[in-house]
């Protein structure tokens, strides 16, 4: 799990320390790390692997944020928001949970929720009855992932191809419906092909 | 199974599988420890008020003469430690006063607590950075952290306004001879603790702003 605050990085630190030091003595210790401030989507990318989590802390606008966030799908990583105040566009993130509030980054809010976030996913780990896979994402044909345009990251450029990262894979894609890309940029992949260029988040 | 078997292989619970019946468990739950979470934060803030406009008045003073905050803390309060530091040093709005955490450094926390010893990692740094009339905040949850207690003692010999911040009715911290002000939480748990010391800290925060703004600059 990698934590993200960049306006704050106390508070990544604080995520990562509750997991990987628990407040409850037995309870095991989680793979959580805060990513470096000054560094956050080079050292996420180089370190994020796909079935990993991403919690970032950070009010809507933060420019830092949304350039994880938009990423972790092509990483093959889920990711959760926490803010206050004013809220993100909807679906930016996989999970948002946001306090109406903007002092919650101040005032022990934030914290409450990611001390209760701490907390459920241990109740969750001691049922892994409850963890299995939904059955609809099981089977040659997955309903809601097989067959759709999908985000992936330029790793490589190649003349008419790229390398790209795909969620749970890198592959090879055919660019001539997108021309020139460079690395780093995000493209929407289908059947092989690169069939969007999309716009450097804003 | 049923009947004794749940009683004789009780982690056959962890083989369940029906996530109905846990997630209506869960979510009661967290919204109980949220409802207590609401509670404490205020109550805290009410029942400490006039310690919080003492300690709000004397940091404003100790600013105004040049005097510098200092912050620090174990782990999560570590990281609370720095949120105050920024808290001051940077708002969003009002005044910034000259604050930095003696957590922030890992060069320097390290070599202190590979040569010398981890009880000295903030009292080590007062003795570098603390002048007379600056302000030393601790913050601990179980207010015994040797090494913030030390803190104290150094930020008391060295002439700073020293201020703790703790959980459990204060512990140690609460007949600490080196503190000029202990703030107290009563919380039963390290995090409803952690978050009510965030929010008397904010607390803190606000009231040195009004100081500043009731009485004009500098």
């Amino acid at each position: 799990m990698w934590c993200a605050s960049p306006a704050s990085p106390h508070h990544a630190q604080h995520v990562a320390v509750e997991f990987v030091h628990p407040v409850i003595v037995g309870k095991p210790a989680l793979a959580a790390v805060a990513l470096p401030p000054h560094d956050l989507t080079a050292s996420a990318r180089a370190n994020a692997r796909p079935g990993d989590v991403l919690v970032a802390i950070g009010p809507a606008g933060s420019a830092g944020v949304l350039d994880l966030v938009r990423r972790t799908p092509a990483w093959g990583v889920t990711s959760v928001w926490i803010g206050g105040g004013e809220r993100p566009a909807a679906g930016v993130a996989d999970h948002v949970l946001w306090l109406p509030d903007e002092a919650a980054e101040h005032d022990g809010g934030f914290i409450l929720l990611y001390h209760l976030l701490w907390e459920l996913a241990h109740v969750w780990l001691e049922h892994p009855g409850l963890l299995q896979p939904d059955a609809a994402c099981e089977g040659p044909v997955c309903t809601t992932c097989s067959d759709e345009g999908r985000l992936a990251e330029v790793i490589e450029v190649d003349g008419v191809s790229a390398v790209v990262r795909a969620g749970q894979r890198a592959e090879r894609v055919d660019l001539a419906l997108v021309g020139t890309v460079e690395v780093h940029d995000l493209l929407v992949v289908h059947a092989g092909m690169a069939i969007t260029r999309l716009d450097p988040a804003s | 199974m049923t009947g004794g078997g749940s009683f004789l292989y009780p982690f056959l619970e962890s083989e369940e599988t029906d996530a109905s019946a846990l997630l209506a468990d869960l979510a009661s739950s967290a919204e109980a420890k949220a409802a207590e979470s609401v509670r404490l934060r205020r109550t805290s803030i009410a029942g400490l008020a006039d310690d919080l406009d003492r300690v709000a008045t004397a940091m404003a003073a100790a600013f105004r003469s040049g005097g510098r905050l200092l912050t620090f803390g174990n782990g999560g309060s570590a990281t609370d430690a720095a949120g105050l530091a920024a808290l001051f040093a940077s708002p969003v709005a009002g005044r910034p006063l000259p604050a930095r955490s003696l957590v922030a450094d890992t060069a320097v926390l390290t070599a202190l607590a590979n040569d010398v010893g981890v009880d000295v990692v903030f009292s080590r740094q007062l003795i570098a950075h603390g002048r007379p009339g600056d302000i030393a905040v601790g913050l601990s949850t179980s207010g015994g952290s040797t090494n913030v207690l030390k803190a104290f003692a150094e930020g008391r010999r060295r002439g700073l306004l020293t201020v703790g911040l703790a959980g459990y009715g204060g512990g140690a911290m609460a007949t600490c001879p080196d503190l000029d002000h202990c703030l107290a939480v009563e919380g039963q748990s390290v995090h409803r603790t952690q978050e009510a010391q965030s929010a008397l800290a904010h607390a803190l925060w606000q009231r040195v702003q009004h100081e500043f703004e009731r009485e004009g600059a500098p």
